[in-house]
């Protein structure tokens, strides 16, 4: 191994054509970005999954509370009201966790199982990296003896070199075909393998959606007196607010 | 003096269908009404002088005179003698003064308060001023004008062309109070505030610059009309309140100088009720006010300290004077003053407090989790990256409008349900405090009642009453205003929760995806994985370390087995002819290859030393040559191979020491050897069983065959005559036969070598000594 900072870059373009390595380099990367992905996909939907529990959950808080509230003893549309609202949020609450099952089923699990290949694939990176340096310091011990001077000795050690170099080149030689020739095979699999988890998620969130859409439109319908805008409530809310405002009994501030 | 009361009605009726606007409503909200200004229906006597001062001065003198002299006029309008005739004459024509009275000071008020409209009110108004709260100052200014031209011009209807005899003022009163008692509490009611408003305004330099010019340009009207006594804001402010608490005055002196036979007379009384009734509603109202203002602003802004300094013996009495009380109460079932509306509105007060402080929390905590459901759509959109090859575009764009709908839903929550809710619980407290007094101020009066102490009594009676009566009215207004404000919120949230269900429906379904049923989906991804892991990378790593670890054990034996053939007796001899005696040596112990072009050698074996050191210059390991193949050798494997030596030794003493050493050897390597490399056991125990016999032969010293080339191997001839030169040397003859038992000397010299010849041992110097060879 030469230790002149110059040299070293030129041993390691002879040991294996640029475009090997290139090949190598490029197919690693497009799996390394996948992992990356699969991995943070992972991360997304499981925190995704429990933001819409969570969700769904707080919904059927808010009308489960006003619910309980001695207030609906004593106002029965408050009541009627109410009611209705929970219905609508304890049905999405049931949809939600449906949803999140099915999400969980064909989504996160496939996820996971797919992630559990790239340890493997970076274990068999790694060896190829060893093999390939190993190769590396051989190929530059034969090199050394091949620029010396032809004395017995050289010979000899360089006979030795080559000896050693032999099997180790063969074993790099191996595994850089072997990956080369797998990685891409794997990396293609991933489109045969997500697009179903992609089309489930989308429809999951789909039909879980439109249901919602048609609960929450059927309630609007039922508890809304027609022709009410949003600007109109904002405006009536404000009004009443200052009619409150002006009570004496309120403190104003 | 005959009743003709039936034109006034009919002119006051038409009027008072004129009066409907005026409808009696909620006084408090009338506060921030701009009230428009509707064409005074006064037949302007706009000229008409004003003398305010004067009327005022005459007002004065006729109380005193009324005050005087009740009794005589009373009785004296009983008999209707010729001296009660004349004083009936008196009376009357002091009544059509104080009518006059009455009128000329209603007209000169009205003209006061269209001028105010007119030149400070309207101007105020029209400049829009910012922080210049005009109807804060004046509030319902517009309407007090409105009432009092009414008043004016149905007083004047009243009187105008009607005999003083029938002349019904009392009725006119009666008539208007309703309209007159709103009108006036309203304004009442906000004047102590507008006051505090006007010090405020009169500290700020500009807003004090547009107060004085209109004040300015109505002195002016005046000192032209020849009144100069003014007048600022304030005496224009309070000028109604000036006004309302005549009324009863002069309806008053009215009715005493009016003749009990007089039709006015009853009317008259009705209304001085009336009016006095107006007064006395207003202070009430003004002091309840009060009293909830005291009690609101008490505990807040409070210090310990200021807390600390009002607590003296009488706040302490009271304080456990209530705690009694309420223990009393507590236990013995003690009546209580009830009142069940304020008892219903304070349960729906606290109901609505928690439901809105719930759904507050609620609500917020479902917003906060709906912010975060972009992150489906984001997740979706990886997935989307993952699954579909490098651009391809086969799907619309979900993350363009994805995180749009959620933050829109949240910040439209945030404006149209969380900040009305929160407004509105933050009025709370108010009431909640006030509330609390009541209870407070009701302990007080029951524990008055039974002792009815009667000033005590009275003052917590009317404190709690006040205090109840406003507590009742407001807080139905109050729980009305914000029970709907709850719904509305309500309704709101589920519009947005549809809207924003709609919104992501919509994002989602610009992918469309094939539809596989959902087996299908687990079969497919099963399959694909199966193939993956057939990979042969994922199944050579993927498996456990110990498995590895062992695989790696098995593999390395199967690479060395095909290396190691064994030296066999042709190599031996051939070493033995080849080399000389002194090249020879013989493996100590087994030793196994560890670098590349090591050679194996087995314990016993002979190697012919080529070179001694390697190729590095090292001189521990050594060149051998096995007769087979060349190699290196540790060196401290390797024994001289001295079969003189070994034969001279004592034959029993050396056989248990090699045996042994075999055994030790043995015992060592082979297990070893067996386990690991699972080489047949044959070839092993072949050599070493034909080296034991080798070593047995030696020691016999026999010449026969079998060890024939051991013994050929030290046999050399002497190739000069070499001559001793002490006892340790050996001489020579040319060519004579010399057994040579070891290659060096006891040094370890290569060049002296212990040889026999003839039964005599000696060195002799290894370069006089050839091979024997049998050509």
């Amino acid at each position: 191994m030469s230790w002149i900072p110059f040299k070293i870059g030129q041993p390691k373009k002879q040991i294996i054509p640029k475009t090997v390595e290139r090949d190598f380099e490029r197919e690693y990367g497009k799996l390394q970005q996948l992992e990356e992905q699969t991995k943070r996909l992972q991360k997304d939907m499981k925190k995704s999954t429990d933001a819409d529990l969570a969700m769904s959950k707080s919904a059927v808080k808010i009308s489960l509370d006003l619910l309980s509230n001695p207030l609906c003893e004593q106002d029965q549309d408050f009541l009627d009201m109410v009611t209705a609202l929970d219905t609508a949020m304890k049905r999405m609450d049931a949809f939600n966790q449906e949803k999140v099952n099915q999400i969980q089923k064909t989504v996160i699990e496939p996820l996971k199982k797919f992630g559990s290949v790239f340890p493997s694939l970076n274990m068999a990176v790694k060896r190829r990296e060893q093999a390939l340096q190993d190769y590396r310091r051989l190929q530059a011990k034969v090199e050394k003896y091949e620029e010396k001077e032809k004395t017995g000795p050289v010979l000899a050690k360089l006979h030795q070199a080559r000896e050693e170099l032999r099997p180790v080149r063969e074993d790099f030689e191996a595994k850089n075909k072997q990956l080369l020739d797998e990685m891409p095979r794997f990396y293609g699999s991933r489109l045969d393998y997500f697009q179903p988890s992609f089309e489930s998620l989308i429809r999951a969130q789909v039909v879980y959606y439109s249901e919602m859409h048609k609960i929450f439109g059927d309630l609007t319908q039922q508890l809304d007196q027609p022709g009410h805008s949003d600007e109109q409530r904002e405006r009536e809310n404000e009004a009443k607010l200052s009619e409150l405002r002006a009570l004496s009994i309120v403190a104003d501030d | 003096m005959e009743p003709r009361q039936t034109p006034g009605k009919e002119n006051m009726g038409s009027k008072r269908k004129n009066l409907t606007f005026l409808r009696p409503r909620l006084y408090m909200l009338e506060r921030r009404k701009t009230d428009t200004v509707v064409d005074s229906s006064v037949s302007g006597d706009h000229s008409g002088t004003l003398r305010r001062s004067q009327s005022d001065r005459t007002e004065y003198n006729q109380k005193l005179q009324e005050k005087m002299t009740p009794q005589t006029e009373r009785s004296s309008a009983e008999t209707p003698t010729p001296e009660e005739e004349q004083q009936m004459g008196r009376m009357m024509a002091k009544r059509a003064k104080i009518i006059r009275e009455l009128i000329q000071t209603e007209r000169d008020y009205v003209t006061d308060l269209e001028l105010c409209v007119r030149e400070v009110v309207q101007p105020l108004r029209n400049k829009q001023v910012d922080r210049l709260d005009v109807d804060g100052l004046f509030s319902n200014i517009e309407s007090v004008h409105q009432i009092s031209a009414q008043l004016l011009s149905l007083l004047e209807e009243a009187t105008t062309d009607v005999e003083p005899a029938v002349q019904v003022i009392g009725e006119v009163f009666l008539q208007i109070k309703g309209p007159l008692e709103d009108i006036y509490k309203v304004y009442c009611y906000h004047h102590d505030e507008a006051h505090s408003v006007l010090e405020s305004y009169e500290k700020e330099e500009d807003l004090r610059q547009h107060l004085s010019q209109c004040i300015q340009s109505l002195k002016n009207i005046y000192m032209q009309e020849g009144k100069p006594n003014l007048l600022d804001m304030g005496s224009l402010m309070i000028k109604p309140i000036q006004r309302v608490m005549k009324y009863p005055l002069l309806l008053c002196e009215l009715r005493n100088s009016t003749p009990p036979s007089h039709p006015d007379y009853r009317a008259l009384e009705e209304a001085f009720t009336a009016v006095k009734d107006i007064n006395v509603n207003i202070n009430e109202l003004k002091r309840r006010k009060d009293l909830v203002l005291k009690y609101k602003k008490n505990d807040e802004d409070e210090s310990l300290k200021d807390k600390l300094s009002k607590l003296n013996i009488h706040s302490i009495s009271k304080k456990s004077k209530r705690v009694t009380n309420h223990l009393k109460i507590l236990t013995r079932g003690e009546s209580q003053v009830k009142d069940n509306t304020f008892n219903r509105e304070e349960k729906l007060f606290r109901s609505l407090e928690k439901t809105l402080r719930l759904c507050v929390k609620n609500i917020s905590s479902c917003l906060q989790h709906i912010e975060a459901m972009p992150f489906t759509l984001q997740s979706v959109a990886e997935l989307r990256e993952i699954s579909y090859r490098d651009g391809e575009e086969n799907c619309g764009e979900p993350q363009s409008h994805a995180s749009n709908p959620c933050q829109d839903f949240v910040a439209r929550s945030q404006k149209l349900i969380l900040t009305p809710l929160s407004a509105l619980l933050s009025l709370f407290p108010g009431p909640q405090k006030l509330i609390q007094k009541r209870y407070d101020k009701l302990l007080d009066y029951n524990s008055s009642l039974p002792r009815s102490a009667a000033d005590e009594s009275d003052l917590a009676k009317r404190e709690y009453e006040a205090l109840n009566a406003q507590l009742v009215e407001e807080l139905q207004a109050f729980n009305q205003a914000a029970r709907k404000i709850l719904l509305n919120c309500l309704r709101s949230f589920v519009t947005l929760l549809r809207d924003l269900m709609l919104m992501a429906l919509e994002a989602y379904s610009t992918v469309k995806p094939v539809l596989l049923p959902v087996l299908s989906i687990a079969e497919i991804q099963n399959r694909v994985l199966e193939e993956v892991q057939n990979l042969n990378f994922v199944k050579d790593n993927s498996s456990t370390f110990i498995e590895r670890k062992l695989s790696f054990e098995k593999k390395k034996p199967a690479q060395i087995l095909p290396e190691v053939p064994h030296q066999t007796d042709d190599h031996r001899s051939k070493l033995l002819s080849t080399y000389g005696a002194e090249e020879i040596y013989r493996a100590k112990r087994k030793c196994n290859a560890t670098q590349e072009h090591d050679i194996n050698l087995l314990e016993g074996e002979l190697v012919a030393v080529l070179e001694q050191k390697d190729p590095l210059g090292s001189t521990s390991r050594w060149f051998v040559d096995t007769g087979f193949v060349k190699g290196y050798v540790y060196s401290s494997f390797l024994k001289p191979y001295n079969p003189a030596k070994e034969q001279k030794a004592d034959a029993e003493n050396r056989f248990c020491d090699d045996d042994f050493e075999n055994l030790s050897l043995f015992v060592s390597c082979r297990p070893a050897g067996d386990s690991v490399t699972g080489t047949p056991e044959g070839s092993i125990s072949d050599s070493s069983s034909s080296l034991s016999g080798t070593c047995g032969k030696f020691e016999t010293n026999g010449a026969d065959a079998d060890n024939f080339q051991e013994v050929d191997e030290q046999i050399f001839y002497a190739v000069h005559a070499f001559q001793a030169r002490s006892d340790h040397e050996l001489s020579l003859q040319e060519y004579q036969r010399v057994h040579i038992l070891r290659f060096c000397d006891l040094s370890g010299n290569k060049e002296w070598w212990l040889a026999e010849a003839q039964g005599q041992q000696g060195y002799v110097p290894a370069n006089y000594l050839g091979k024997m060879t049998y050509a």
